[in-house]
């Protein structure tokens, strides 16, 4: 009787971590489909939100910039981290405030650097879904950041680590499930210092909920830097305005003077 | 020295996009469905021949990825002046000698060649053949194979340019874009065949095309709704492309360049028309006019046959690890310092 009463307390127990890390219920909506019957995701989307300044609850903050005053500032956000907080190693934790000290010099996004995945879906950019049955391609006005959802090659490894990350994608039901793997550990989260090592795995999950919301979820393993699996999950809005289109946001232009500045030929030289 | 500059980015492109090259390299030996291209200029019997594959709603399926590695030359040699095709025996022999000349194993040039040649056959992949056509030279009109000359304001442009290149850089303006990592070398647009990584996979969906390059990962998103083109104050890059069909070929309009696009000295003035055509099931037939009048004295078109490759597109970081650039510009930086005249070339 103990025993049993053990067990079962230890099901009720697995049965709550299992829902933690299981996909959000359905929410009942059902996607217009594609040719092939799969969940039509194609169009230009956007997050909206403060995730990009920093991914877990924060107080409107100054800027890092005085000149930029108001304008530069960090807008409050709920967001995005279940459970509040993530759960950094304490190293990890550590290296995360230096990040956030250090932000100016060690944030990859200033540089124009690819933004990584998931960072490329929450920045305050749109970016283009182009769903076929073979390849998903994810285009972002970022930096003008790209990549290629291989579908179904569960076995396509990738021969060198990324940027962006190796995107494997699958249906479950309603769900785009991505498994990003082979990443380089050179991105970061967002411009609170929240990063990650070259052991990140990324499960992302996108579901529609309208015709124009998609439930943006995604899990986070990396045993080098967190104490466990977490996630984080928020919505993406499609863009409505009439003919929208990525624009160019090549970026490469506007960083040149703050990495080359110091190498430019003196006046007089 | 300037080659010396030119070739550290080079390699730093190599590198990034070593894991590009496998599929690349596979993927140059399936040439064959060229030949099936009745001479490299469109006929209106191009694709008449055979009905390409459909997409469930009914368009032209051009998706996959596509290899456009050849060694014929943009225009026709001064020496096959007035040859349009090659026989066969002749673009066997063109074929050798042409490997022969690009060859950087070679190490029959003195020192200094040798450094030029620091990048051996490896890092290098212009293609083996000659295109299935068999013709001399990619562009296909003017007749005689070559670039119409420049406008006098064309030429002005390009001796200014000339001199800015032949320079020291005294910034990163100085260089193209390629080395700046903006745009890639060979994607243009338009796309034209370059040392490597020259693939692009085209993508449809009922409203798109996309074209992405592997060059620097640029994914170009052609609207097919008819919408008009943006705005003539929002001007870019790549500039601003729309698509249309025209029977079973995808033509693309591109508009609203910056005043520096991709391409070989265009302005912004450059108004661009790609066609693609499914004329075989391994092969796209690309073809280009380009109309700059502040360029070029008249229009001039390009055809390019594109093989069916199996092989996938991998990231390619080119601004994430230009260390080019920084050398470039540290090393002429250093030369100033140490108050040496700068090179002529």
């Amino acid at each position: 009787m103990r025993n049993l009463l053990r067990g079962g307390l230890m099901v009720i127990a697995m049965a709550a971590v299992a829902a933690l890390f299981a996909p959000a219920q359905p929410p009942g909506y059902k996607a217009r489909r594609t040719a092939d019957g799969k969940p039509d995701l194609n169009g230009i989307w956007q997050a909206l939100g403060s995730a990009h300044w920093d991914i877990e609850g924060h107080a409107a903050r100054p800027g890092a910039i005085v000149a930029l005053g108001a304008a530069g500032a960090v807008p409050a956000g709920l967001g995005v981290v279940e459970g509040g907080a993530i759960p950094y190693q304490p190293w990890a934790a550590e290296k995360k405030k230096e990040n956030l000290k250090n932000w100016l010099t060690a944030d990859p996004e200033i540089k124009c650097y690819m933004p990584g995945v998931p960072r490329a879906t929450y920045m305050p950019f749109p970016f283009q879904v182009v769903q076929t049955p073979k390849h998903i391609l994810m285009t972002y006005e970022f930096a003008a950041a790209s990549r290629i959802v291989h579908m179904n090659r569960p076995d396509f490894e990738s021969p060198i680590d990324t940027w962006m990350g190796h995107s494997r994608g699958r249906w479950e039901g309603e769900t785009l499930v991505v498994d990003v793997t082979s990443f380089n550990g050179q991105t970061w989260f967002d411009r609170a210092g929240n990063f990650h090592s070259d052991a990140l795995h990324v499960v992302e999950r996108y579901t529609a909920t309208s015709p124009d919301a998609l439930m943006y979820e995604v899990t986070i393993e990396d045993p080098k830097v967190f104490t466990r699996p977490w996630k984080m999950n928020m919505p993406i809005y499609r863009r409505l305005e009439k003919n929208i289109q990525l624009l160019e946001f090549k970026c490469v232009e506007f960083v040149e003077e703050l990495i080359y500045g110091h190498l430019r030929k003196k006046p007089g030289k | 020295m300037r080659y010396r500059f030119l070739t550290s980015t080079m390699a730093l492109a190599a590198v990034t996009a070593v894991a590009a090259l496998a599929p690349v390299l596979a993927a140059g030996q399936a040439t064959a469905g060229e030949a099936k291209v009745k001479g490299a200029t469109r006929t209106k019997t191009a694709g008449a021949d055979r009905t390409p594959p459909r997409t469930p709603w009914g368009a032209p399926d051009l998706q996959g990825t596509w290899d456009f590695a050849t060694i014929t030359p943009l225009e026709r040699p001064s020496d096959l002046a007035g040859k349009e095709i090659l026989t066969a025996e002749e673009a066997a022999e063109f074929e050798r000698k042409t490997l022969q000349q690009r060859n950087p194993d070679r190490r029959d040039g003195g020192a200094q060649a040798d450094v030029g040649r620091a990048y051996n056959q490896f890092w290098w992949d212009y293609g083996n053949k000659v295109i299935g056509s068999k013709r001399t030279s990619l562009v296909v009109d003017p007749p005689d194979g070559r670039v119409p000359p420049l406008s006098p304001e064309g030429q002005k442009r390009a001796d200014a340019r000339s001199a800015v290149r032949q320079r020291p850089a005294a910034g990163p303006e100085d260089r193209n874009l390629w080395e700046r990592c903006i745009l890639g070398g060979n994607a243009g647009p338009p796309m034209l065949p370059g040392p490597y990584n020259n693939v692009v996979q085209l993508f449809q969906t009922p409203g798109y095309v996309v074209i992405l390059n592997e060059m620097i990962n640029d994914a170009r998103v052609v609207p097919l709704d008819g919408r008009p083109h943006l705005p003539q104050s929002i001007r870019q890059w790549r500039g601003d492309s729309r698509g249309r069909w025209e029977g079973d070929t995808l033509v693309v309009d591109t508009t609203n360049f910056t005043e520096e696009p991709n391409f070989r000295g265009a302005s912004e003035a450059l108004h661009l028309v790609e066609r693609f055509t499914r004329v075989a099931a391994d092969t796209l037939l690309y073809e280009f006019t380009v109309h700059d009048p502040k360029t070029w004295t008249k229009p001039w078109s390009v055809a390019v046959p594109m093989t069916k490759s199996e092989g996938s597109i991998y990231e390619y970081a080119c601004h994430e690890g230009n260390y080019g650039m920084f050398n470039m510009l540290a090393g002429a930086r250093a030369q100033e310092n140490a108050g040496e005249e700068a090179p002529k070339k």
